[in-house]
């Protein structure tokens, strides 16, 4: 049995620790390319979301590269991402792939399906070990939060640009490599001081908040290095969602230091409802970014992504009444990078001009939106 | 007290039950009617570009509204059935209304979740009602009268008679009246029963000999069967209506050809397609037209699918073509 998985950021840190742990074989999905795209756009329905072309594409070339079983999470809703396995296996077997859908559904009714399907792809492996093996890729899934986070705060500072992805880059590696807690303490030292002895300058920086849906703004490809972008032209970035932020059932989130009820009550005047997805986080978090100073928010969203279509028509009020400037960027098969890049310094800019403004006192606002 | 209904998305399916409650209630309803296009115009122009045509034809209706009452009326409906939800654009539907309105008018949505249990719902039934009486009687009666007004609205959409003549309590027209065709048109209540964006494919339809079968006149017994046959439950309330609609129908031959009618970006609608066509295509099933509608959609090309879509169902069926008169509606 040869498991693979679709990438999802830093996913494939957590899954491959899992199964290297337990000596389990898998396949390492390629990194999502353009092929990925071309084939997730060609079999994929015409306007189903995007992270459900993307990761279709993933699964297609999984197959090719040898996996038989394909793991995929599933829902209910009201997100359409709860229906993503049982459409995509459908899609794959009208295209003639063979291979096994594996679907785990964590609802407290689907839950005896879901222990007998992790019985199944554990092989044999004490459930003691399992548990660790889990236990242990989340620690490094969240040293690997904190330490992205730590470079979307200091990328703006760089003396020579992508000195920090580099370190970055590095760090992915060595927390890949330790295995055991002690040697994740360790590693955990030396990253952050990799990152830290990363050449600075003083320069003036801006704050911008990343909000949007979940896959987006983790999949750096996708999302045509929203994050780098930003940092590269001068901004002190941060973003609401973070992997392990993400998986944690608590609504507490360590790494963002955002609590979901906190992120509710602050969308309470524009939102009232839970819409799926992370659209009232993103309009949550956009009130709490404004809160925290921070000179504008960068949204990012697939298209046609029903809750985030929603966070998108609010933002605007959003915006406009407590004047923080919002750029909702739509992304799909067809979104040009150039067209991307534009946009976002344009943003930079416009958010520059409004700190050295109201550092000023000039009155700086918002003029209408369009 | 005017309350403004907007006639768009879920008015389509709970629009008499809307109306007859707050009427006994004592409010004076004001209805925005159906779609003309300068609501579909004005809504095009102020919803979020990636909203699906339904929302933006709701918008329009709100913003036709905006200026004549004194409350919007727009509901949560977060949960219709236990175990399922509404799309995601109806959970935050009156924050949509709320944005579009830019509170100049207050909107009051009381929310309905059939996950809490009756209990909730009934409370939220009968807070809206105080803001219209001091009188519990009179809502808990405004409530009953209006469920039943409800459920015969329903009956008679079950019959075959279409939203508009099941609303006004005619009974004369019905869609299926036992013509050689028998065409299942298939989607959201908002999607087949609104006239102007369907470019009334229901009248043209009938005017072209062809019986129409709608989700509603589908028995709820053979939809639930159908459900009951997936391997992962549809979480989409109505979308499961649409679901099991076109599976029995293909299952059974209740028809001779479905049109699913689907608007441009409809989220669920885009995941169900794919689970439709591949059961339609296992089951050996009947032809499927998937019809993608938009602002944008033109009435000659629609026009043009449609009879070409007939002709080819007639075909095979080993009709013989009549000599087709131009169809006006």
């Amino acid at each position: 049995m040869k498991i693979s998985w679709p990438h999802m950021g830093s996913l494939e840190f957590v899954m491959s620790s899992v199964f290297e742990e337990l000596g389990l074989d898998y396949v390492l999905p390629p990194p999502s390319s353009q092929r990925t795209l071309e084939l997730g756009t060609r079999y994929g329905p015409e306007f189903a979301c995007f992270p459900l072309k993307t990761t279709l594409g993933n699964f297609i070339e999984a197959i090719e590269a040898g996996a038989d079983t394909l793991i995929m999470v599933a829902g209910k809703g009201p997100c359409r991402f709860g229906f993503y396995a049982e459409t995509q296996r459908r899609i794959l077997e009208d295209a003639g792939y063979r291979f096994r859908m594996v679907m785990l559904e964590f609802e407290p009714n689907k839950l005896p399906a879901t222990i007998r399907k992790l019985k199944e792809l554990k092989q044999g492996r004490p459930w003691r070990s399992v548990a660790w093996a889990i236990k242990f890729a989340l620690s490094k899934a969240y040293l690997i939060d904190r330490l992205e986070q730590q470079a979307l705060h200091q990328r703006c500072l760089d003396r020579e640009r992508g000195a920090t992805t580099k370190a970055l880059e590095r760090c992915y590696r060595m927390v890949w490599e330790a295995d055991s807690y002690a040697s994740l303490r360790k590693v955990e030292q030396e990253a952050f001081g990799l990152l830290q002895n990363v050449p600075r300058e003083e320069r003036e920086t801006v704050k911008v908040g990343i909000v949007g849906e979940f896959y987006l703004v983790l999949e750096p490809f996708f999302n045509l290095g929203v994050e780098e972008q930003l940092g590269n032209l001068g901004a002190y970035v941060e973003r609401s969602v973070y992997l392990t932020d993400w998986l944690r059932p608590s609504g507490n989130n360590p790494v963002a230091g955002q609590h979901d009820r906190e992120v509710e009550e602050a969308a309470r005047p524009y939102l009232t409802h839970f819409v799926g997805g992370e659209g009232l986080r993103s309009v949550g978090a956009t009130v709490l970014y404004h809160r925290n100073g921070y000179d504008g928010v960068v949204h990012v969203m697939p298209f046609t992504c029903m809750p985030e279509t929603i966070a998108k028509s609010i933002l605007p009020r959003v915006s406009r009444d407590l004047g923080i400037p919002v750029l909702s960027l739509v992304i799909d098969e067809m979104t040009g990078k150039a067209g991307v890049a534009t946009r976002l310094e344009a943003f930079v800019d416009l958010a520059r001009f409004r700190r050295r403004a109201r550092d000023a006192g000039i009155d700086y606002s918002l003029q209408p939106a369009f | 007290m005017r309350v403004g209904i907007p006639g768009g998305l879920l008015y389509f399916r709970y629009g008499k039950l809307w109306t007859s409650f707050l009427q006994a209630l004592g409010a004076e309803v004001v209805e925005s009617g159906e779609t003309t296009r300068s609501i579909l115009s004005s809504g095009v122009s102020k919803a979020e570009n990636e909203s699906c045509l339904p929302v933006k034809v709701f918008y329009g209706h709100v913003l036709a509204l905006r200026d004549k009452v004194d409350a919007i009326f727009v509901p949560r409906l977060v949960s219709v059935k236990k175990g399922t939800h509404t799309c995601p654009k109806m959970l935050g539907l009156p924050d949509l209304a709320r944005a579009a309105v830019e509170d100049k008018v207050p909107v009051i949505a009381p929310t309905i979740n059939f996950q809490e249990g009756m209990w909730a719902n009934y409370r939220a039934v009968y807070s809206l009602g105080r803001l219209f009486t001091r009188d519990p009687l009179r809502i808990v009666r405004a409530g009953l009268e209006a469920w039943s007004e409800h459920r015969l609205y329903l009956e008679r959409l079950t019959l075959g008679l279409d939203h508009r003549s099941a609303l006004k309590g005619e009974t004369e027209d019905l869609l299926c009246e036992g013509r050689e065709l028998r065409i299942g048109v298939i989607g959201h209540h908002y999607n087949v029963y609104d006239t102007f964006t369907t470019m009334s494919l229901l009248d043209r339809l009938s005017s072209m000999g062809v019986d129409v079968v709608t989700a509603d006149m589908v028995p709820e017994e053979l939809k639930r069967r159908e459900l009951r046959r997936l391997p992962k439950d549809i979480y989409w309330s109505y979308e499961q209506e649409v679901a099991g609609a076109i599976l029995a129908c293909t299952r059974y031959r209740l028809v001779d050809g479905i049109i699913f009618m689907i608007s441009f970006p409809c989220g669920p609608d885009s995941i169900i397609r794919v689970l439709c066509e591949q059961e339609n295509r296992r089951m050996g099933g009947v032809p499927m037209l998937s019809l993608v509608i938009d602002e944008h959609t033109g009435e000659g090309g629609f026009l043009t699918r449609i009879e070409a879509f007939v002709d080819m169902l007639r075909r095979r069926k080993g009709i013989a073509s009549e000599v087709r008169e131009a169809v006006a509606v």
